[in-house]
Order: structure tokens, then C-alpha cells, then sequence
């Protein structure tokens, strides 16, 4: 039997990295993730079934994720608004926290820049630290088909590195 | 200090050959205070990595999920609620009937009182002209008229409730 404060509700915060990670809104990720959760309570009896309750929340929430993204495009909700909290000159605790808060947004915004399915399959690597398989098993795809997404992903991240690096040399 | 090994590791990091702990020890490596310039730039990107999986929901998000969860737990509220929905167009339909026949109700009941009026005004006055007794009885035949008109309405506006339904 499962139960909801062991079984379902610990898988909140990364169910909420990932839809986070695609709608790149803090209030509508929250919102998919109450929606995952419930739902999975009131299918409990039929998740009894599911060997693995983590890759089942992540595909599902995904899929929702993606749902909710195109609804939010086709309403012009601007993206990327609330992700993360913009430095701002005053609120500088010295000069090391605001060079350290500035490359954090410099690799986020290149992260959140990249196609959904690469932002996604590297949040669900380098990030969370799933297996090829699981990713996988998330995303309805190959094995390989992650690993070529992920070099995508990674590559793109390492040129913008370097060109970011030429710009002040 | 020889840094061979991160050098071959971060290489087959953008290739994708790196095993999930090779990774960890990248993201270990690169933590650490001193790191040599050539490979700074990478810094920035594995300590990103780490801090990006502290992102968490709070307390309020466990109230708000685990209130919502016993309010869907309750069958009482479930059952009651598929009743009413069951039931629901019988119900319309019995209002609608119930309005149309108050108003036809009252509406004949209107008439008749005022016909009734008509009526004492003739007991009344016995000196009435023959002409006004007349007009009074075509007024009377009005009424009439217009009594069943009204109940012939209240029969037409169920019909058609009905068809709706």
C-alpha cells in the first residue's frame, strides 16, 4: 500500500527541478507538481503496479510541463521572468557574491536557452545524476538518443564558456 | 600539481564517455577554492551543477498538497456531489414546470377577481341602461377569453420544456 508522506510526497522537489527546468516559471512549475502529486495519490491502488514511481512522476510531469509551456506561449507569458533573482546593483554584498551570482545566470540563461528536450535530458544528467536509462525511460526515447541530446547540450554549453571567456581576455 | 587526469576527464565529459561518478568527481574538483587558471572557466558551469539541485519547496507546499489531498480523500463530499449531478436535470425541469404554473396560477387569478368585480357592479345598480349591460357582458366574455388564453400559454410553455429536455 502506498503512503503519501514516504512514497509519493519526497518526490516534490525534483519533479519540480524538471517542470521548472521546461516552463522556466516558478508558480506554474509549483502548480504541476501539486497537480502530479495529487493525481498519483488518488491512482495509488493502480501505481501499486509501477516499479519505479520516480520515472513515472517525471514522464507525467513532463508531459504536463510541456502542455503548460505552449498554453503559456500562446497566452505571450513571458518566460524566464521569475527563474531566478536578477542581481541588482544595491544589493551587492561585495564584489566575489555578485561575479558568482552573475556566472551562476550566465550558465542558466544558457541552459534555459537550449531546445526543451536538451535543457531537460542535461537537468536530468548533471543535475539530478539519473542514468542514461532512466532519462530514457522519462523521455520515451533511446539510450542513444539521450546521449547525442546531451552532447548537443553540453558542447553548446562549453562554446558559449569559451566565447564568454574571448570577450574579456 | 598534475591535472592530466581532470583534463581527460572534462574531455570525455563533452563527449558523453563520462560514467556518473566521473562526473561527481568533476563537480568535487571543481569546488574546491583553487583552481588552476586554464581550467577556470569551467568552474563557473560544475558549481552551477551543484547548487541548481538546492532547489527545494518549502513547508506551505506540504500544507497546501496534504490539504488537498484529504479533501479529495473524503467519500462523503465524492458521493453526494455525483447525486446531485445525477439527478440535477429532473430537478430544472421540475422548477421550470413549478414557475410556469405560479405564473398562470396568478395570472387567472387576476382575471377572475377582476371579472368578479364586474359582476357586483351589475348586482349592485339595478338602474343599469340595457346598452351598459351590454358592454359589461362583452367585457365579461373578454375576461373569459382572456382566462383560457393564459391556461392555454401555461400548456404551450411546458410542451416545450419538455421538447428541451
Amino acid at each position: 500500500m502506498l503512503d503519501f508522506l514516504h512514497d509519493i510526497l519526497p518526490l516534490k522537489n525534483i519533479i519540480f527541478r524538471t517542470a521548472l527546468r521546461i516552463v522556466l516559471n516558478r508558480e506554474e512549475a509549483e502548480d504541476i507538481v501539486q497537480d502530479i502529486l495529487v493525481k498519483m495519490w488518488e491512482q495509488r491502488n493502480e501505481l501499486e503496479k509501477v516499479n519505479n514511481l520516480e520515472v513515472y512522476a517525471l514522464r507525467a510531469a513532463r508531459n504536463l510541463a510541456i502542455d503548460r509551456m505552449e498554453k503559456m506561449d500562446n497566452r505571450h507569458v513571458s518566460l524566464n521572468s521569475n527563474v531566478h533573482d536578477r542581481p541588482d546593483s544595491e544589493a551587492a554584498g561585495g564584489d566575489a557574491l555578485l561575479a558568482k551570482k552573475e556566472a551562476d545566470l550566465f550558465i542558466a540563461d544558457t541552459i534555459n536557452a537550449l531546445p526543451e528536450k536538451q535543457r531537460t535530458i542535461l537537468q536530468m544528467r548533471d543535475i539530478e545524476g539519473k542514468s542514461y536509462k532512466e532519462i530514457a525511460e522519462v523521455l520515451s526515447i533511446t539510450e542513444s538518443d539521450v546521449k547525442v541530446s546531451l552532447f548537443r547540450a553540453r558542447n553548446e554549453l562549453k562554446e558559449k564558456i569559451i566565447e564568454k571567456k574571448q570577450l574579456f581576455l | 600539481m598534475d591535472y592530466k587526469y581532470i583534463e581527460q576527464l572534462l574531455e570525455s565529459y563533452f563527449d558523453c564517455r563520462t560514467t556518473l561518478q566521473e562526473e561527481q568527481i568533476l563537480r568535487s574538483f571543481f569546488s574546491q577554492e583553487d583552481v588552476p587558471g586554464h581550467l577556470a572557466e569551467y568552474a563557473d558551469l560544475f558549481n552551477y551543477e551543484v547548487e541548481a539541485r538546492e532547489e527545494v519547496l518549502d513547508e506551505q507546499f506540504d500544507e497546501r498538497v496534504l490539504a488537498q489531498i484529504k479533501q479529495s480523500d473524503k467519500p462523503k463530499a465524492r458521493s453526494i456531489r455525483m447525486r446531485t449531478r445525477h439527478f440535477a436535470p429532473f430537478f430544472k425541469a421540475a422548477a421550470v414546470v413549478a414557475i410556469v404554473l405560479t405564473i398562470g396560477n396568478a395570472a387567472e387569478h387576476a382575471i377572475g377577481e377582476h371579472a368578479a368585480e364586474e359582476d357586483n357592479v351589475m348586482a349592485i345598480d339595478p338602474y343599469t341602461k340595457a346598452s351598459d349591460v351590454q358592454q359589461v357582458i362583452r367585457v365579461k366574455d373578454m375576461s373569459q377569453q382572456a382566462k383560457t388564453q393564459t391556461k392555454n400559454d401555461s400548456i404551450i410553455g411546458i410542451t416545450t420544456q419538455d421538447e428541451r429536455q
